[in-house]
């Protein structure tokens, strides 16, 4: 999936260049929009697996732990805060204050992904065990894809931060990575629940 | 291509090479991320894999000529289906609607360009290599994908020789590919449409092919994903051994209808409303009238989105689904007729008591509209249950889809290609071969795929290598049509080719209509109006009301004629 | 449809009249001519499909033609002269013929679906479509009770079995009794298939992992068609069986001789054909799934005799 925005200013003469740049977080919201449709569709291929199944989950499995998963998910949560005080800093012009928050977030976010393979790596049953356990690795692993693209975008906005005078105006990239972060985080909590929750 | 005297100075100044300016064809060849070059490349290469689409049409039809299986082996015919359709859906219709997306959004709000114009360029280049992808699954192991272009599983899972790479694996590469590259689209569109217009252009004033774009991209960006979704899964069923589809694992295999259907068939409103806007902007030129309750128009198209979301059961009353869905999903498909009624209506009353000037663009709008209306009763009929029982899955669905994509789309993008040919090129099309062109296609389109409906309501089955005698009749006729619908194509292509190249000039306004892309010259320089966007101050269509376009359009229009 | 109504000539109401009264006499007799498009119609189903379909051919007959009517008649008579380039009269909407036109084909697509809903019901009252969700594992014992139906229809690549567990019989070609309504239970040991009888107006898919029972009542004798409606691969055109339509006591006649008979290879053009491809007599394509080996049946029937629908 390609989901960085173009960024960058397209190669046109000078009077567009504002313009353009105004409409990449239109773009990326549209795009947002889009992709909470692929969640969607799996969301409800796996209710409708579930409803309709008739041994759900298989054989030797008793359920999912989910005591380890809620304290990740807490450390996932928290960092949309984080990410929001990045900002907050980043508007009152506190460069190093923006910079120490976004990577507190881009460290709770790993923090996350180390969390998921652990508990892949103690999982009994594999991708193939079932509708369940393809159900579970394709939800949980689409998403930890978003979540180290998220960490990605945010590395590039780290590095673009230091840039001169870079984000003297706001910047529309830090803007969208944060709202992407979000809907990472959104859509976790659902997977939370569905997964974890729903028994 | 061939001087360059007459070509306006403005395009030899411009930044980067466009249409019609001397010797720079190589653009259409390069990263170029100039929208009108972009769509030009669409075009160019939809139309490309029309001729290879149409090819394994006409084998197809060989094949159907005579009742058994003889002219090709059963499995190399359910390929030639499978690719078929997959070709023209994927490679011809979607990418010759952003083509013409990518010419006439622009210069119908004014605005410079795309709003990302590098996310255009990959969302084009992306085309060509999921075509190659398509095309190379011939010559993989056990050949292209063979389970229809619905691709239902477990059918489609079946895999006889076990390679991991193998026609089904690429195919739904290429459809996922697709799906990214015009959901890239979409985006953009849908950006420029709402934050890119001239000033005083608001939604109100925006012409129709604006609204039916904007209404088309929305319904991309809503279904494809789930159909991304539901491919993804496919894959992995396929490839991994996962258990989504798979009953044998506890999967569902109706599941994957719903996704499928969810999106495809949305995605025939994606491809007829930006028609229903080519048919809105065409008759009012033509029958010298405004265009019939613009604001009705417009609307419908708003609605036909909403329901194009909720009907896509109508596609699976045969696949178990219970009694209540197959109602309350007949009724939202019925719904549907209601706006798209509207917009016919609208178009008739603008024909009426105009004064028509029945040019090919104007000629294939009408044959269009004619095979849409056609399309459009029948398609009542799918919707009621106990008949959709009948023929469902029966040639009587291959006659309807066919006159919707063929007979309406299809002909409008003619149309489309006709209309605004001389404005993108530079050069007017030769009207002679044009209707020739037309007549063809015409005849063709109508002996090829109304005889697919009495074979339909007979009991054929769609997607058969071989049938039972008694269908042979309407068969021969459906071959010799679609043999006619193959040269019809030889007219058209020595048409578009020869009028580039050493066709007449074209005035900036050959059909003197309205639009800022008539404020144009043609082809338009890159930047289309650079920083003189004109203001917008009345809505569009005003043919013989004497309400001007914009402001100073007198100095505009006498400044086109003078260059 | 047609003229603004600002006023009313005595000649224009004339005309319309006279072109309303001839598409409504077209699609009046458009809707009569359903039957001869259609097979003959052999199930109590078919008679209410089939009266459906007029009356939608009939209504499709008068949108169709009355719109193209006015499509000719502007092509006709509202071309500009060769030099005219002037514009014609600025007519930009009118909302109350706006909402003519939006009104009356809701009320009409309104009072198609709700006699279609009748319809609906009434096909559900005679054979309904009942969807029981059971896992198919009776497939594998033969013989077993069937819930549903008296006979089991089993669906592979490519062939079509069918087994009467009470009378201990199986066959490739589908006997059923006159007037009396049957319980066919649909198993799929593969691929989906379609169960589809042209001649009965039904057509129900045949879901691998499920088990769905369709009623059908023939009303006429005679030998059918049952063609594979929903692609299941190489063979899937090749995939069809006939259905003979008998009096009770001729199929009660043929249940006994049956059960007397031998088990014999059933029916199978998709494995005649593969054989001739594995000995060379016939040429090959890309790599195909082998068909499954035809079923042992008692009597494996006949697919070559003339069939009337």
């Amino acid at each position: 999936m390609t989901i960085s925005p173009p960024l960058d200013a397209p190669p046109t003469p000078q009077g567009h260049e504002a313009a353009h740049a105004n409409h990449s977080l239109t773009g990326f919201i549209i795009f947002l929009c889009s992709e909470s449709v692929i969640f969607l569709a799996f969301f409800t291929g796996y209710a409708v697996l579930k409803l309709s199944a008739v041994q759900w989950l298989p054989s030797g499995v008793e359920g999912l732990e989910w005591r380890t998963p809620l304290l990740y998910t807490v450390v996932l949560v928290s960092s949309s805060g984080t990410v929001a005080l990045a900002e907050r800093c980043l508007s009152k012009g506190q460069l190093w204050g923006f910079r120490a928050f976004w990577l507190l977030s881009m460290a709770m976010g790993a923090v996350f992904l180390y969390g998921q393979a652990i508990e892949w790596r103690s999982l009994s049953f594999g991708i193939t065990s079932g509708s369940f356990g393809s159900c579970f690795y394709l939800l949980t692993g689409f998403h930890g894809l978003h979540v180290l693209s998220g960490i990605l975008l945010m590395a590039l906005m780290l590095q673009r931060s230091f840039r001169p005078a870079n984000y003297a105006a706001g910047e529309q990239g830090v803007i969208a990575t944060s709202l992407f972060w979000h809907f990472v985080d959104v859509i976790w909590v659902m997977l939370f629940l569905l997964l974890y929750a729903w028994s | 291509m061939t001087s360059t005297a007459g070509v306006d100075s403005r395009i030899l100044k411009a930044p980067h090479p466009v249409p019609g300016a001397p010797d720079n064809w190589k653009r259409f060849f390069s990263f170029n991320t100039d929208a009108k070059v972009i769509g030009i490349q669409y075009i160019a290469t939809a139309l490309f894999f029309l001729l290879v689409g149409g090819l394994l049409a006409m084998i197809m039809r060989g094949e159907l000529i005579t009742p058994e299986a003889d002219l090709v082996d059963r499995t190399v015919y359910n390929g030639l289906y499978t690719m078929h359709g997959t070709i023209m859906l994927f490679l011809f219709i979607f990418p010759v609607l952003n083509g013409l997306n990518n010419l006439l959004i622009p210069c119908m709000i004014g605005a410079p360009d795309m709003a990302f114009p590098k996310l255009n360029a990959a969302a084009f280049w992306m085309v060509p290599v999921f075509g190659v992808i398509l095309m190379a699954s011939f010559l993989v192991p056990g050949g292209p994908a063979s389970s229809g272009w619905w691709s239902y599983p477990p059918v489609s899972l079946q895999n006889p020789l076990g390679h991991l790479i193998n026609g089904e694996a690429l195919w739904i590469l290429a459809v996922a590919l697709s799906g990214i590259s015009s959901i890239m689209g979409a985006v953009n569109f849908v950006t420029t449409i709402l934050r890119m217009r001239a000033p005083g252009m608001t939604l109100g004033r925006m012409p129709i092919f604006c609204w039916t774009a904007l209404s088309a991209q929305t319904i991309q960006l809503i279904g494809l994903p789930a159909l991304t979704g539901g491919a993804v899964m496919l894959l992995f069923d396929l490839a991994v051994g996962t258990s989504f589809y798979r009953p044998e694992g506890g999967g569902d295999p109706v599941l994957y209808q719903h996704f499928f259907w969810f999106y495809s068939h949305p995605a025939v409103y994606v491809i007829i409303l930006p028609v229903f806007g080519v048919f809105s902007e065409l008759f009012p030129v033509y029958a010298r009238k405004p265009l019939f309750g613009y604001p009705f128009v417009a609307g419908a198209s708003l609605v036909i989105v909403g329901l194009s979301l909720i009907v896509w059961v109508h596609h699976m009353f045969p696949s178990g689904v219970p009694q209540w869905m197959r109602d309350v999903f007949m009724v939202t498909t019925m719904l549907i007729a209601v706006p798209t009624g509207i917009k016919v209506f609208a178009w008739l009353a603008t024909l009426w008591g105009g004064k028509l000037r029945l040019n090919t663009a104007m000629l294939f709008a009408l044959g269009g509209l004619f095979n849409f209306v056609f399309a459009g009763v029948t398609g009542i009929m799918l919707a009621t249950v106990p008949v959709d029982i009948h023929v469902n899955n029966t040639y009587f669905v291959v006659g309807h889809f066919h006159y919707v994509i063929y007979g309406a789309a299809t002909m409008g993008v003619y149309a489309a290609i006709y209309h605004w040919f001389p404005k993108f090129t530079g050069h007017m099309y030769y009207e002679g071969l044009g209707k020739l062109h037309f007549l063809l296609t015409f005849l063709g389109t109508n002996l090829n795929f109304f005889p697919m409906h009495p074979l339909g309501l007979m009991g054929m089955p769609r997607r058969v290598s071989s049938y039972d005698p008694e269908f042979a009749f309407w068969n021969v006729i459906a071959s010799l049509g679609a043999f006619l619908l193959g040269v019809s194509i030889i007219p058209f292509l020595l048409n578009l080719v020869s009028s580039w190249v050493r066709g007449p000039k074209s005035p900036a306004n050959p059909w003197n209509a309205i639009g800022l892309e008539w404020l144009l010259p043609s082809p338009p320089p890159a930047e289309n109006f650079e920083e003189h966007v004109p203001t917008v101050i009345s809505g569009p269509y005003g043919y013989g009301t004497g309400r001007p376009l914009v402001e100073h359009q007198d100095e505009i229009e006498r400044a086109l004629l003078k260059a | 449809m047609t003229s603004t109504p600002q006023r009313f000539p005595l000649s224009r109401l004339i005309g319309l009249a006279l072109w309303l009264g001839l598409l409504t006499l077209l699609s009046v007799w458009m809707g009569a001519q359903v039957p001869r498009w259609l097979p003959v119609s052999a199930s109590s189903a078919a008679p209410l499909v089939d009266g459906l379909f007029g009356f939608e051919t009939a209504v499709a007959t008068f949108v169709f033609v009355g719109v193209v009517s006015v499509m000719v008649w502007v092509v006709l008579f509202n071309r500009a002269e060769k030099y005219d380039i002037s514009d014609a009269e600025p007519i930009e909407g009118n909302t109350t013929l706006e909402i003519i036109w939006t009104v009356i084909p809701l009320v009409l697509v309104m009072g198609i679906a709700a006699y279609t809903i009748q319809v609906n019901r009434e096909i559900g009252l005679i054979g309904p479509m009942d969807h029981s969700h059971a896992p198919a594992s009776a497939s594998s014992a033969a013989g077993a009770s069937v819930p549903g139906g008296e006979v089991q229809v089993i669906a592979r690549q490519w062939s079509w079995e069918f087994r009467y567990p009470v009378a201990g019989v199986s066959s490739t070609e589908l006997h059923m009794p006159i007037d009396r309504r049957l319980g066919l239970q649909l198993e799929s040991e593969d691929v989906i298939h379609g169960f589809f009888v042209p001649a009965f107006r039904l057509k129900q898919q045949v879901i691998p992992g499920r088990s769905i029972t369709l009623f059908i009542t023939p009303t006429r004798a005679g030998r059918y068609r049952l063609r594979d409606s929903e692609y299941s691969g190489t063979w899937f055109a090749a995939n069809q069986a006939d259905v003979v339509v008998e009096s009770e006591e001729a199929y009660q006649d043929w249940l006994r001789r049956a059960s007397r008979l031998p088990l014999q290879p059933g029916l199978s053009e998709a494995s005649r054909e593969y054989a001739q491809q594995l000995s060379g007599d016939r040429p090959s394509g890309y790599a195909t799934i082998a068909p499954a080996p035809p079923p042992l049946v008692n009597v494996p029937g006949s697919n070559t005799l003339p069939h009337d629908g």
